[in-house]
């Protein structure tokens, strides 16, 4: 079985891992309070073991008897009755034990090793259902210290224990107060955090809010300034800002592109329908059909154009091997379609072929695109030739490139474009002087093919003009540049 | 009456032109971008212009713009191949007196041109009927005291313009250059043998009337009030008998 893991939300994410970050200092602080607060307890408590006994140590006393023996006085002895203790000599005789010293081992034997620590050995000993922290320490006394020789020295060893339940029951409530305040402040900022986040994420909720209401009638988008100035929502407002106006930019290009579009159409439609109208208006003469007639070509060529552009523009995939198209072979078989046009317009194409190895002209494009490239091209700038001029047509190669490149230009040695129309020449529907283009025919997709088939073959397409009067000659050239078939 | 077409498709002008030439008999000039439009239109010659909106140079609500900024209140007729109700607002609150959309109807076009025409002259009818005549601008017909008078293109072209101002002197070269359209000069000697021919026919139907259209030697031509009611302290014929329009 497999648990599909929701997606949750950052704020949840956040509060979730503070609090198990929380969670876990608050372990912690137990953990370390509860190791200082007992050695701080215990050290107390040694300390005062220690002191009840020597005061054990300081009741044992000479015995007065013959063989010089010591005895425990326990009238004197002022020692909490629920303490134990047990006191043997050297030879390990008991000079005296607490009255509840009951099951507690015998220690006389227990550890017959010297204690190396200075204040003796602790251990813990457990009896009548009471916990009782056991001091051993050794003492000496010295007997009859006035006689001759020093006296004799008495070696006494105490044990001593007192019963360690109170300070547990310290060291726990100590422990339980940490933990209960860190519970407490663990249900305390829960809530807090989530509430901070909240306001803290205010600035992102209004950027989405107003995101949410750019749509393809409005596109304002006025981010605030707080989504401007807040380093985490700078970048994704920014590329909010960016992305929507490029996509308005593209908008507008479609929408302009759909209503120059009708505008086309709908004037050739118009001329159309007034020549049919018009041959129905009275007698007409056969020229006059045939001028009705030969508007319908008009509509045709604007269709198909429109066509070439979309199929132009949209990427074709190609399963098989990519298509190649020879540039030199486009360029004889499209010469050869327009040399008719050319000699009624009087003008002379001049291509000259510097490359004699044809194999290395291949394009990576179909040949249909290049021919209609070239075609388009020629055309142009036939139609803005005076009379008598030359179509020069050139090929160069850039081999050293990768992948190689071939570079097509295009000269006529017309009138130019003017400056200001240079940038707009590839525009769909674009004419730079309109009652020019449209009396040589042409639709105003031209060029916008011409981009079109280029950039799908991964090309570049530039234009440079002269419309200096006082040097006409120099007209325009189109340079296409095209990458190599590999 | 002539009419300026402003359009920048040849075609289509072309087209527009000999519609109106070969229906209503206008006489038409053609402009094909909007400088070239406003040049032409500063001749008052003109009875109607016909705009294309999308132009080179100067777009067709500039040119209409600066017509009506100076005054000219020929009627306007627009093209557009636009679509949308807030470009005819614009076009209409602009000072245009129609349009119509891009592909129309020729028929249409022509309907509307006569309408524009005839509302620019004040009259609201396409049939006049005044001084005794009936004239029927659809037929193209003209019956004077009930008479069918039998006008040759020009000749009735001319009582069109002239029915339309009457009382008023119209000149000799006003009267070409709206019947005529830009070479106008050439037909200006043939003009007076179409005037006389025109008075000829008109006044064999009233024969016992004064002559329908006086020539002022030097100034030109005025279609004369036959109704006593209307005379005018320079003209005379106090015996003409009154000619009721509706029979």
């Amino acid at each position: 079985m497999k648990f599909q893991i929701q997606p949750r939300s950052i704020a949840f994410r956040l509060i979730v891992a503070v609090l198990a970050i929380e969670l876990l200092s608050s372990v912690l602080v137990v953990v370390l309070s509860y190791g200082y607060e007992r050695h701080i307890h215990f050290h107390a408590f040694d300390v005062m073991l220690h002191g009840r006994a020597d005061s054990i140590l300081g009741a044992v006393q000479d015995a007065n008897d013959p063989g010089d023996n010591v005895m425990l006085d326990q009238a004197d002895l002022h020692v909490p009755p629920e303490d134990i203790y047990q006191v043997w000599d050297e030879n390990g005789r008991l000079l005296g034990r607490s009255g509840n010293w009951k099951d507690a081992p015998d220690w006389k034997t227990d550890g017959g090793a010297p204690p190396s620590h200075p204040w003796g050995d602790y251990s813990v000993v457990s009896t009548n259902g009471h916990h009782y922290r056991m001091l051993r320490i050794q003492g000496s006394r010295t007997i009859d210290p006035g006689e001759k020789g020093g006296g004799k020295v008495r070696k006494v060893t105490v044990v001593y224990g007192s019963q360690t339940g109170h300070v547990w029951h310290i060291i726990h409530s100590a422990v339980e107060f940490y933990a209960g305040g860190s519970l407490a402040l663990l249900l305390i900022t829960g809530p807090l955090i989530a509430w901070l986040l909240h306001r803290g994420l205010l600035p992102l909720r209004q950027l989405a809010a107003l995101a949410s209401q750019v749509s393809v009638d409005s596109w304002q988008f006025a981010p605030p300034a707080s989504a401007r100035t807040t380093p985490e929502l700078a970048p994704l407002t920014h590329a909010i800002e960016s992305v929507l106006q490029r996509l308005e930019r593209s908008f507008i290009q479609q929408k302009t592109f759909v209503s120059d579009a009708a505008h086309e159409l709908k004037t050739a439609v118009a001329v159309q329908k007034s020549s049919l109208q018009l041959l129905n208006m009275k007698r007409r003469t056969p020229q006059e059909y045939q001028a009705g007639l030969e508007d319908s070509l008009r509509l045709e060529s604007l269709v198909a154009d429109m066509l070439t552009l979309a199929r132009a523009e949209t990427a074709s995939s190609h399963p098989e091997k990519p298509p190649t198209a020879d540039l030199n072979d486009c360029i004889y078989h499209v010469i050869t379609q327009l040399e008719t046009i050319a000699a009624l317009r009087n003008v002379n194409i001049a291509f000259s072929d510097p490359i004699p190895d044809k194999a290395i002209l291949n394009l990576a494009m179909p040949a249909d695109d290049c021919r209609l490239l070239v075609s388009n091209l020629l055309l142009n700038a036939l139609q803005h030739s005076p009379p008598g001029s030359t179509v020069e047509i050139r090929v160069t190669r850039e081999p050293g490139l990768n992948p190689p490149l071939a570079d097509l230009a295009i000269q006529d040695h017309g009138d130019g474009i003017p400056a200001e129309a240079l940038p707009h020449v590839f525009d769909r529907f674009y004419r730079g002087d309109p009652s020019r283009t449209r009396n040589t025919g042409g639709t105003g997709l031209g060029l916008a093919i011409c981009k079109a088939i280029v950039q799908q073959a991964q090309g570049g397409i530039q234009i440079a003009s002269q419309p200096d009067p006082a040097q006409p000659a120099q007209g325009t050239t189109v340079t296409v540049r095209l990458p190599l078939a590999p | 009456m002539r009419v300026l077409i402003v359009e920048d498709e040849p075609r289509l002008a072309e087209n527009l032109a000999t519609a109106l030439r070969d229906g209503p008999g206008f006489a038409v000039d053609w402009a094909e971008d909007g400088l070239a439009g406003d040049e032409f239109a500063a001749n008052p010659c003109y009875d109607l212009i016909i705009l294309d909106l999308m132009l080179p140079r100067l777009d067709g609500l500039g040119l209409l713009k600066r017509l009506r900024a100076r005054r000219d209140a020929t009627p306007v007729l627009i093209l557009t191949a636009k679509d949308g109700a807030d470009s005819i607002i614009q076009l209409l609150n602009a000072g245009a007196d129609d349009y119509l959309a891009k592909p129309f109807d020729l028929g249409e076009l022509i309907a509307r041109a006569k309408a524009l025409i005839r509302r620019g002259k004040g009259a609201a009818h396409p049939t006049l009927n005044t001084l005794g005549m009936e004239v029927n601008t659809l037929e193209q017909t003209v019956r004077r005291n009930g008479t069918f008078v039998d006008l040759s293109p020009t000749e009735y072209r001319i009582l069109e313009y002239l029915i339309h101002r009457p009382r008023v002197i119209v000149s000799k070269r006003e009267l070409l250059e709206h019947l005529y359209d830009y070479n106008w000069e050439h037909h200006s000697n043939v003009i007076e043998v179409h005037v006389s021919n025109l008075r000829k026919k008109l006044d064999a139907a009233l024969p016992e009337a004064d002559p329908i259209i006086e020539t002022m030697r030097g100034r030109g031509y005025r279609l004369a009030p036959s109704f006593p009611a209307n005379a005018e302290p320079d003209t005379e014929a106090p015996d003409d008998p009154p000619t009721e329009s509706p029979r």
